[in-house]
């Protein structure tokens, strides 16, 4: 069993990379926008559907389907933005969760429509494929997952970071009205904003899909684990979203290997028990911090 | 160097948050270059609001803004910088979570597209309020009263405005401090820079002011030069106060 333990923690690193940015672009909206995007989980779902049409209408490959989902997904979620959250973005908080769980609901249904409740696989050529260093047997597809929701996350902290766009971002979070004198549009900022989350979504689905199983209905599983992963990291930090979606890789790997897969669920939703009453932030300093 | 500043006049203006409820009821002030106006009044006079309009937060039911010879009434709120107007709002408004240089860099966004000038005018910033220079990598929010209002002041002053409307500028303020920012006001004043203030610190406004305009229930009540609010300054305070 010990012989396992490399394995499984490079397991539990990919699995964790990928579920960094399935929570990445949710954190992202509610921590800088304040917007509680239930609808986040249904755009990972479309992101699964994006790369498995590509894959079976064109042969494309999902690494590509990843690179495409970016800006395919960004112009869905500024348009999103623009048609619906501006309508509501501004009303009490529960009347744009009602909006966005509906975006979710109808997103769903869509999708039952299109594809039913069968689920489905992305065999890819390399999806059996694995390479073996040392102790440590390597997925290739969980590692090019991996890899690419590496880039992702680099991209967005960059972005954040060092950014003049970024910095504006950042500063619009905290303080609209100040963004405004300073000239920042809000209104088409807020739009990017959006449209980057819901594009994260989208790239997040293409990497799950690469791993994973899934139908129009695992989005709901899709979106507890992305809360999971918010509410472990707090709101609007790239980094800590990064070590909260790692934390939950981890547990959900060693679990399995020690114990039945059952109990995945209830270690990590009592340890978000735990946190919620121990440190209601998160592992953040803050319920509401910066990049 | 100093943008050409332009004259600021606001004509004939109403406006409120509520329809058939107004604010404002047509108020009419001129704010000249090289000059500090001063607007005072008591509370729900409509002060901050008229700043809100001019600024471009809240739009004028009637009425025109002027700067120069634009009308700018309708233009919105992050459209002003590039038409060379700042506003220094109410409290603090430094981005906490964000460094001093990041605090003075955005305050460049709307000549974002020229890096050159943009550098050029953070360095001058940091030359100017030399005192910032060694907190430049310290988040804003970990700073004195004080030392974010001098960011807030550097940030705004980056885009080089020729007007700038400044509300209360020393609510929360240490008396020190506060009197540092007055004199600060009188020395972008010198820049010719014009600049209305609004401010709760009677004496303290009027004693940097040129011009004085006071409103009273959204409408124009008394105006004339420093001069004349001197010596009556405890007779306008009682009368606000109905006393």
């Amino acid at each position: 069993m010990l012989q396992q333990i490399p394995t499984i923690v490079v397991d539990g690193i990919l699995l964790g990379l990928i579920y960094a940015i399935l929570g990445l672009g949710l954190s992202l909206v509610l921590g800088i926008m304040g917007i509680v995007n239930v609808a986040h989980s249904a755009f990972i779902m479309l992101g699964s559907f994006f790369a498995f049409e590509l894959f079976r209408r064109m042969g494309v490959d999902p690494i590509v389907a990843f690179f495409l989902s970016f800006p395919v997904f960004f112009v869905l979620g500024a348009l999103v933005y623009r048609l619906l959250v501006t309508r509501v973005e501004r009303a009490p908080q529960t009347q744009g969760l009602v909006a966005m769980f509906g975006l979710m609901v109808l997103i769903e249904n869509l999708g039952t429509i299109a594809w039913t409740t069968d689920t489905r696989v992305i065999t890819a050529p390399y999806t059996n494929a694995s390479l073996v260093v040392g102790n440590v047997t390597l997925v290739h597809v969980k590692l090019i997952a991996g890899l690419l929701a590496l880039l992702l996350i680099a991209g967005f902290w960059a972005l954040l970071r060092f950014t003049l766009v970024g910095k504006a971002i950042r500063a619009m979070g905290q303080n609209r009205v100040a963004a405004t004198t300073i000239g920042v549009n809000v209104a088409r900022l807020s739009a990017i904003m959006f449209g980057l989350g819901i594009a994260c979504a989208g790239a997040a689905g293409v990497a799950l899909a690469m791993i994973f199983p899934f139908s129009p209905n695992t989005q709901v599983q899709w979106l507890a684990w992305a809360f999971l992963v918010v509410i472990l990291g707090g709101l609007g930090n790239v980094a800590n979203t990064l070590v909260a979606g790692l934390v939950v890789g981890l547990i959900q790997t060693f679990c399995t290997a020690f114990m039945p897969f059952d109990y995945v669920y209830l270690v990590l939703y009592v340890l978000l028990a735990v946190i919620l009453v121990v440190r209601r932030e998160g592992l953040s300093h803050a319920v509401r911090r910066a990049i | 160097m100093t943008a050409a500043a332009r004259r600021l006049r606001v004509t004939d203006v109403s406006a409120g948050y509520v329809p058939g409820h107004p604010v404002l009821r047509g108020v009419n002030l001129t704010a000249e270059p090289g000059r500090i106006t001063v607007i005072l009044g008591p509370n729900g006079a409509g002060k901050s609001t008229l700043l809100k309009v001019i600024a471009g937060f809240l739009p004028p039911a009637t009425g025109a803004i002027r700067l120069g010879d634009a009308d700018i009434s309708a233009l919105p709120p992050h459209r002003h910088v590039e038409h060379g107007v700042g506003l220094l709002p109410q409290g603090r408004s430094a981005f906490p979570d964000l460094t001093v240089m990041e605090n003075i860099e955005l305050g460049g966004w709307s000549i974002r597209s020229d890096r050159a000038r943009l550098r050029a005018s953070v360095e001058a910033m940091l030359t100017r309020y030399p005192h910032l220079r060694p907190l430049r990598n310290r988040m804003a929010g970990s700073l004195s009263g004080g030392q974010q209002r001098a960011v807030e002041i550097a940030r705004l002053l980056v885009s080089n405005p020729s007007v700038l409307l400044v509300d209360e500028p020393s609510v929360g303020l240490s008396p020190i401090v506060a009197s540092q920012m007055y004199k600060e006001l009188a020395a972008l004043k010198a820049e010719g820079r014009t600049i209305l203030l609004v401010d709760q610190d009677v004496r303290a406004a009027i004693r940097v002011a040129d011009y004085v305009y006071v409103l009273n229930s959204g409408k124009n009540d008394i105006e004339g030069d420093r001069s004349a609010f001197e010596g009556d300054l405890g007779a306008i305070v009682r009368g606000w106060l109905g006393v």
